[in-house]
């Protein structure tokens, strides 16, 4: 992990500042994990519970999750660039109001990867790919912008699953979605789903259907990918919670491929976006004919 | 090909176009394959991906949407959303394993009775060509 | 004296076992370990700390049909699930057994469910002991030993290159391999030292705390994700429906887990624990509360794989001890 990464006192005093002066009535931040070694959310509602503010290259979750829960009192976040942008989508979407949300955000050097009890050496994936290293929208910002550089081939592995022909694309994800428990992490972690009803919750018809088997899972993976379609803000964090270690980042960057091919669109980069497929253009034809 | 294949075909038709077009093709005793299943929907705009998805899990060989051309929707621009969703969902079949050329989103008005017939008839015979689609 | 076998005739028995009947062992699977179907001893896997999933599934699958429906001559007949082919559960640990055990009382009890009777009678528990614990296990707080062999048919543990093998029960005794078996005088090594948590006087302590402020506050960050209950080696909540298609019917039982959002949701909608911090309680009730008044044992084996897998590290020893400083609180 990089040192000299201090970036501490200064959420803390911000944090403390907020509450003290009644300004938010709860900053959602990181503490340390229960292991000592990785992070874990934190709400803190009393001056006192900042001191137990982190943050460092475990942060890995993306807090903008909890603002949905959070509509009824005003909050503070603190917020990685990629946790900014669902910040964005959720109000283009005008699931938050921006009045209530005081965002502090951090300049991101990157999160390595780490489970719990364990620490890795390596930026995690998506992280090796990011292209924003500063927050797109904050109130206040902890930490020195760098130079923006964007990685080399951010669609590698994606090109790679294209070109394998249909029954061997069809074997691999029947294999991936085989595996699923259906526990639903995916969707629980991610900040773009907040339905108040999932399809797969829905009871009539019922679309995706209680069994845990290669039918029912199938389903559940490609329609929750294709809602995130031109949404999704790349955190990863489903593919980071998945028990089963199931490649959902090799979907949601397909989607996320296409949509920058087709509509030259990526999400989250303003809180006025509108989502490409909740608008149109009358004159594009999208390879299809007249 | 598969001696006596018959690929299953299901169409999600628009009320107004897509659907009246199948319809003049039948009044005007143009004759069409009976591969293809009908779904008349109100508009190619109500047709949800998650249709489209259970359709082939449940065994159609192939899908096929057919609504108004643009700018001639019924309600003005629902066929525009349409087109951007599986401008978008077509390639993600294909990458999960369904071959392209078993979805077709197409624009056939009501006057097009012709068209429809052709488009069904090429449709099957491609889908026979492609033979059957794995079990799942 | 102590029987022993060597890990060659270990395998060598178990390849043995594979031609007679199922084997479910440990193995390695997209970079976890996971109890499978094993169709050759060499890919079981005999050294790891505990499997990412709990033993539960070879049991209570994750989606099993109760029965089906037969249509012959106008007349109808349900056909009822059987388990007919004996099976070798192999590798299991001290604190899972346990779990299976915990299962049982309330699946068990009569009226016993006859699926799940059926998958623990036909099946023989081969346990392994722990020679190491992970930072995550604490079983011994449960008052299960990491070499505990209350559970299982026969225990193996580990010395050197050879396993001291125990029959614990006339089943596990009609299993074991006579001529691979040799006897020895080696000693089994001590079981590995675990951190504790104060589990004694909790389920007194519950009562007092449910109207706590404490299970919303701890909600704030849980996902209401199923991954603590599916990880679970004793949670056994299903949910059940009738599947009809296409003339064939039959009645589905899937795993099913109080944290997700229509778990206790009433026909008319209303739901007794709509809200995240009273289902996250509910967990912890059943675990600690509810499931020992009726059973008399905690309802959790210190498997540690929630707090390995919780996504927001929700840690029940944390939790466990919250309580006791909450319940010595109201004691004051």
């Amino acid at each position: 992990m990089q040192e000299g990464l201090d970036l501490m006192p200064q959420i803390r005093d911000k944090a403390r500042e907020l509450l003290t002066s009644g300004a938010v009535d709860c900053v959602i931040g990181y503490e340390r994990a229960s292991d000592g070694l990785t992070a874990r959310p934190l709400f803190a509602y009393e001056p006192n519970d900042v001191d137990k503010l982190i943050f460092d290259q475990t942060c890995a979750h993306n807090l903008a999750r909890f603002l949905v829960n959070k509509r009824d009192s005003t909050v503070a976040i603190v917020a990685k660039p990629c946790d900014s942008r669902a910040i964005n989508l959720l109000l283009a979407e005008k699931q938050i109001q921006r009045e209530r949300v005081y965002v502090i955000g951090v300049v991101c050097p990157g999160i390595v990867e780490a489970t719990w009890g364990q620490i890795g050496d390596k930026l995690q994936a998506r992280c090796q790919l990011c292209r924003e290293h500063t927050p797109l929208v904050y109130d206040f910002l902890v930490g020195e912008p760098p130079a923006e550089e964007p990685p080399a081939e951010p669609y590698h592995d994606v090109a790679e699953m294209e070109a394998k022909s249909a029954a061997e694309k069809h074997s691999f994800w029947a294999e991936q979605f085989a595996r699923c428990i259906r526990c639903y992490a995916c969707r629980q972690a991610c900040p773009g789903c907040y339905c108040t009803e999932c399809f797969a919750e829905q009871l009539d018809p019922l679309w995706v259907g209680i069994r845990i088997a290669p039918m029912e899972n199938e389903v559940w993976h490609i329609i929750r990918a294709f809602h995130l379609a031109g949404r999704c803000i790349a955190c990863n964090e489903c593919e980071r919670v998945c028990p089963v270690n199931i490649p959902l980042s090799l979907l949601n960057r397909k989607l996320e491929k296409d949509v920058l091919e087709l509509f030259g669109f990526r999400s989250g980069l303003s809180a006025e976006a509108v989502p490409p497929l909740a608008t149109f253009k009358k004159e594009e034809r999208l390879g299809m004919s007249e | 090909m598969i001696e006596g294949y018959q690929p299953k075909i299901i169409g999600f038709l628009c009320n107004w176009c897509g659907y009246a077009g199948a319809d003049l093709a039948g009044t005007s005793r143009i004759t069409y394959p009976a591969n293809i299943r009908v779904i008349r929907v109100p508009c190619s705009g109500r047709v949800d991906p998650l249709l489209v998805l259970k359709s082939f899990q449940r065994g159609a060989d192939g899908v096929l949407i057919a609504g108004c051309h643009p700018g001639e929707c019924h309600y003005v621009e629902g066929n525009y959303y349409t087109r951007r969703r599986f401008a978008l969902f077509h390639p993600f079949l294909e990458y999960l394993g369904i071959e392209k050329e078993r979805f077709r989103v197409e624009w056939v008005s009501a006057s097009e009775g012709k068209k429809f017939s052709k488009l069904v008839s090429s449709f099957t015979e491609e889908l026979a060509k492609l033979g059957p689609r794995r079990e799942a | 004296m102590t029987q022993i076998i060597s890990r060659k005739d270990l395998l060598s028995w178990l390849e043995r076992l594979i031609g007679e009947r199922i084997v479910i062992a440990p193995a390695r699977s997209n970079g976890m370990v996971l109890f499978q179907r094993a169709s050759r001893a060499e890919d079981i896997v005999l050294d790891f700390d505990n499997t990412a999933l709990s033993p539960k599934e070879s049991f209570l699958p994750l989606s099993e049909a109760l029965f089906t429906v037969d249509k012959e001559n106008g007349n109808i007949k349900l056909m009822p699930t059987t388990v007919d082919e004996e099976t070798v559960f192999f590798g299991i640990r001290p604190c899972d057994a346990r779990g299976m055990a915990l299962i049982d009382a309330p699946l068990l009890a009569a009226p016993a469910d006859a699926l799940y009777q059926q998958h623990r009678a036909r099946t023989t528990l081969i346990g392994l002991a722990c020679s190491q614990a992970g930072p995550e296990c604490f079983c011994t707080s449960m008052g299960i030993a990491p070499d505990d062999p209350s559970n299982v048919d026969i225990m193996l543990t580990k010395v050197d290159d050879s396993y001291i093998v125990q029959a614990i029960t006339e089943k596990g005794k009609a299993l074991l391999p006579s001529d691979l078996i040799a006897e020895s005088e080696v000693m089994p090594p001590p079981a590995p030292s675990l951190q504790a948590v104060l589990t004694e006087g909790i389920v007194e302590v519950m009562p007092g705390v449910f109207e706590a402020p404490y299970w919303s506050r701890l909600a704030d960050r849980c996902l209401h994700c199923n991954i603590c209950a599916y990880v679970c080696p004793t949670c056994y909540c299903f949910d059940i429906r009738d599947y009809i298609d296409e003339g064939s019917i039959e009645r589905v039982r899937s795993w099913e887990s109080c944290q997700s959002p229509g778990f206790t949701r009433l026909a008319g909608g209303y739901d007794p624990r709509s809200t995240k911090g009273a289902r996250l309680r509910q967990r912890f009730y059943h675990k600690l509360s509810y499931f020992p008044e009726h059973f008399g044992l905690i309802g959790c084996v210190g498997c540690g794989r929630c707090v390995r897998y919780c996504p927001v590290n929700i840690d029940i020893r944390e939790v466990i001890s919250d309580i006791q400083k909450l319940g010595a609180q109201s004691e004051c």
